[in-house]
């Protein structure tokens, strides 16, 4: 038992601290995430289907960071600052990659905004690449509220004021180093 | 390139993302393109839309340090074995009085079996003092007499039933019941009466007096 509940940590673990990473503003919060999720994985092991832990496991990923995101006071949210995470990336890269960086981080921080389950089904979807039944599974929701929500989130995120403007600046060719990005507070 | 009209351009991006996720018919998707290449704000739109989706789907997954699973090892190494969750069954006879005692204060729990306990082993104690105690060196001559007649056994029973009527009126009247007025003084009237009850009975058979003091 303790050897499969360690192989299903192995399998999971990824899928799940990936969630809760694009889903929360901090990894540290995403962590505990983890953490309490693979927790509640082997309280309840004999009392889950097997068959399908990875629906199981998700579900309670997702219900763990919506109780995160509700407990967490507006205006005093634990988050990753922008600004580490822009000098990180331009300690590394520079011009046409670092715009990249920044489009990334911004689109994170995007897709961060977005109100559940739009953003849930995005990260399933776009970023993680479930397939309509496992989200069916993960958000007890049905294929075709799948459909209607991922649509809507991809045109959210479309509809984001930051993502265009450096989308259209990247298409114009113009580069502004001037330019204050602020950071995710 | 030539601007078509609003109307067209929005139901064409409303199918941005059914195409790119290949969703339009052939006939769909040649009108979609036959727009999109005779309109540049839709193209921009798509264009945009593309990237922004392509960027979207290029986020790594990420993965966290072993330190942050170390809690959930840890426990199942521990040899905790994880336990079955019962099975809450609906209308179970207990339920009412679980539901009764988890909505009583703790002092009020732990008070209420006291209560019961000391008011039946001073009962029964009260009782047991109207017989006579054997000195020791009459205990083997009295060796025999060690039951109670039916009398004795009534007046306890009349005593107990008098307990769990106060037990009763305790459960009802939560807020007042740790108060000495209330719990204290009847207890002690009772128990005080029960006493003298025992004390007059000696009494009139001609008996030894009781030391002991009532509470």
């Amino acid at each position: 038992m303790l050897k499969q509940y360690q192989q299903v940590i192995d399998q999971h673990r990824q899928r799940i601290f990936s969630f809760a990473y694009y889903s929360l503003r901090a990894k540290a919060d995403a962590e505990d995430v983890t953490q309490e999720v693979f927790i509640k994985l082997w309280q309840h092991w004999q009392s889950i289907d097997h068959l399908k832990v990875g629906g199981w496991l998700m579900r309670v990923a997702h219900n763990a960071v919506v109780d995160h995101v509700r407990r967490q006071k507006p205006g005093n949210e634990n988050v990753d600052s922008y600004a580490e995470v822009e000098q990180q990336a331009s300690d590394s890269v520079e011009g046409a990659e670092l715009d990249q960086e920044i489009y990334k981080v911004k689109l994170m921080e995007a897709i961060q905004t977005l109100e559940d389950p739009f953003r849930s089904i995005i990260i399933l979807r776009d970023i993680q690449g479930a397939s309509y039944l496992d989200i069916r599974e993960s958000l007890d929701v049905s294929e075709s509220q799948v459909k209607v929500y991922l649509h809507r989130a991809r045109r959210k995120l479309r509809e984001n004021k930051t993502l265009r403007d450096l989308f259209n600046s990247s298409m114009a060719g113009v580069t502004e180093p001037d330019r204050d990005h602020g950071t995710i507070n | 390139m030539q601007t078509s009209s609003g109307s067209q351009c929005y139901f064409v991006q409303l199918q941005i993302d059914s195409f790119l996720d290949g969703e339009l018919a052939l006939a769909q998707q040649e009108v979609f393109m036959g727009h999109v290449h005779s309109c540049q704000a839709c193209a921009k739109e798509l264009h945009f839309a593309r990237n922004l989706y392509d960027a979207v789907m290029d986020l790594p997954l990420v993965d966290c340090s072993d330190l942050t699973l170390e809690p959930a090892h840890r426990i199942s190494q521990l040899g905790r074995q994880p336990e079955p969750i019962p099975a809450r069954s609906p209308a179970s006879f207990w339920q009412p009085i679980n539901d009764w005692l988890s909505a009583t204060p703790l002092s009020l729990r732990l008070a209420l079996p006291a209560l019961a306990l000391t008011v039946v082993v001073i009962s029964m104690s009260g009782e047991l003092l109207q017989t006579e105690v054997p000195l020791p060196n009459q205990q083997a001559g009295n060796a025999a007499v060690d039951s109670y007649s039916a009398e004795q056994i009534q007046k306890a029973l009349q005593d107990l039933n008098l307990a769990i009527e106060y037990l009763n009126d305790v459960s009802q009247r939560t807020e007042v019941m740790i108060g000495e007025r209330f719990v204290v003084t009847p207890l002690q009237e009772s128990l005080n009466a029960s006493f003298d009850r025992s004390r007059s009975n000696r009494l009139n058979e001609g008996s030894r007096v009781m030391q002991n003091d009532p509470i």
